[in-house]
């Protein structure tokens, strides 16, 4: 599904994503100021692929996706995926295509807006997500809506010579129960 | 895709074949297997029709792995199916780790011995003929202390603890999150191979 239209501060808003929108995300990822944190710079470049994708993404009863705006310009997107209905968990996942507008805190509002989103519209209680430990920017916007780390798995991706771990997090809606189970064998 | 033969002492992975379908029907209707969460329900219970798509689909996807189990030894009259393995290529077309996703032993079948040896045929392939450099094992609930017990004996490590992550039997459950390095497979298992060193060429 496609997510609706929800304003935020400083000129941030997420909106429905367009075809041309999904255009444009794809070609950024092609691009390595990018890419460093993100995918492996290859892509369907075809005008039918980017049809399918984003007809999967609009059919998906999993998924809810949005283009991020800054002002009225589409500058990235973000979403929540693979949505457990039953467990009321999903995965979040963000991207901004804009290097030239990275640090200005759209990361951060776009999280803020979704986070929101989940919590009182989808009735989700737990959203977690993979990002590259070295990715602070990236990180650090979602610490601020809450997430907290709950893994970090070593060796994820190689890059120039150096490996990066990746880094878990999730984040519970406010009146989600804190009970939870572990083994005392796990320290529980 | 379907993955081919790997053999292992008490158990054979193969590629599935069309027989296998009302097993999977009836695995993915029963509580026993569902319990586990992702790990043991790779699709709700459907149709036949539903499941013939499924299986195509899944002979299809260049991203994925599927495998029977049979235990009693492949292609003998004593083979009978005893479960089903599938993993992903993460990162896929240039990926160098796996993600497994189901690894089900019919409930009717289990204390034999069958998870551990499919489990340690699965990962000489994996690392030993395939030499991919890790693979990760991202869905197992907290009190699944069986398929955990599989893992730590074939050199995995725990790298994450997710909370109250899947809902079952009216409450939640916490999820573990463990992975396994190449390095480490060579460390534990350096006579775990699929074929017996060849000579020096030169020599010959």
């Amino acid at each position: 599904m496609f997510g609706p239209r929800l304003v935020g501060a400083n000129g941030i808003s997420l909106r429905t994503p367009t075809l041309e929108d999904h255009k444009r995300f794809v070609r950024w990822m092609l691009e390595p100021e990018t890419s460093r944190f993100w995918g492996g710079r290859i892509a369907d470049v075809r005008d039918e692929a980017f049809e399918e994708r984003h007809k999967k993404d609009a059919d998906s009863t999993t998924s809810f996706m949005w283009s991020i705006a800054y002002g009225d310009e589409t500058v990235g997107f973000t979403g929540i995926f693979g949505i457990d209905w039953v467990a009321r968990d999903g995965e979040s996942g963000i991207f901004i295509g804009r290097h030239d507008l990275y640090g200005k805190g759209i990361a951060s509002e776009a999280i803020r807006l979704r986070t929101e989103f989940a919590w009182r519209e989808l009735g989700l209680r737990r959203l977690h997500n993979w990002i590259s430990l070295r990715n602070r920017g990236s990180r650090r916007g979602n610490e601020k809506a809450g997430y907290r780390q709950m893994g970090l798995m070593k060796r994820y991706t190689f890059r120039s010579g150096q490996w990066y771990d990746d880094w878990l997090g999730e984040v519970f809606s406010p009146d989600s129960p804190s009970a939870t189970f572990s083994p005392p064998s796990k320290g529980g | 895709m379907f993955g081919g033969v790997v053999r292992g002492t008490k158990t054979t992975l193969r590629p599935p074949n069309d027989t296998d379908l009302d097993a999977h029907k009836r695995w993915a209707a029963d509580m026993r297997v569902r319990r586990a969460g992702p790990i043991g329900r790779w699709h709700e219970p459907a149709a036949t029709e539903t499941w013939k798509e499924r299986w195509a689909e899944q002979a299809k996807d260049k991203t994925s792995v599927l495998w029977s189990i049979d235990a009693g030894g492949a292609g003998t009259a004593n083979a009978a199916l005893a479960g089903y393995v599938r993993l992903s290529f993460e990162g896929a077309p240039h990926s160098d780790k796996v993600i497994l996703h189901q690894f089900v032993i019919d409930p009717d079948q289990q204390r034999r011995g069958y998870g551990w040896d499919a489990a340690l045929a699965l990962h000489r392939w994996i690392f030993d003929f395939m030499n991919l450099r890790m693979a990760v094992v991202d869905g197992i609930a907290a009190d699944d202390t069986g398929r955990q017990r599989i893992l730590e004996k074939l050199g995995y490590e725990r790298f994450g603890h997710g909370h109250a992550v899947y809902y079952r039997d009216g409450a939640y459950v916490d999820q573990y999150l463990h992975q396994m390095e190449l390095a480490a497979w060579h460390e534990r298992w350096p006579n775990e191979r699929e074929y017996p060193p060849l000579g020096d060429e030169k020599a010959l």
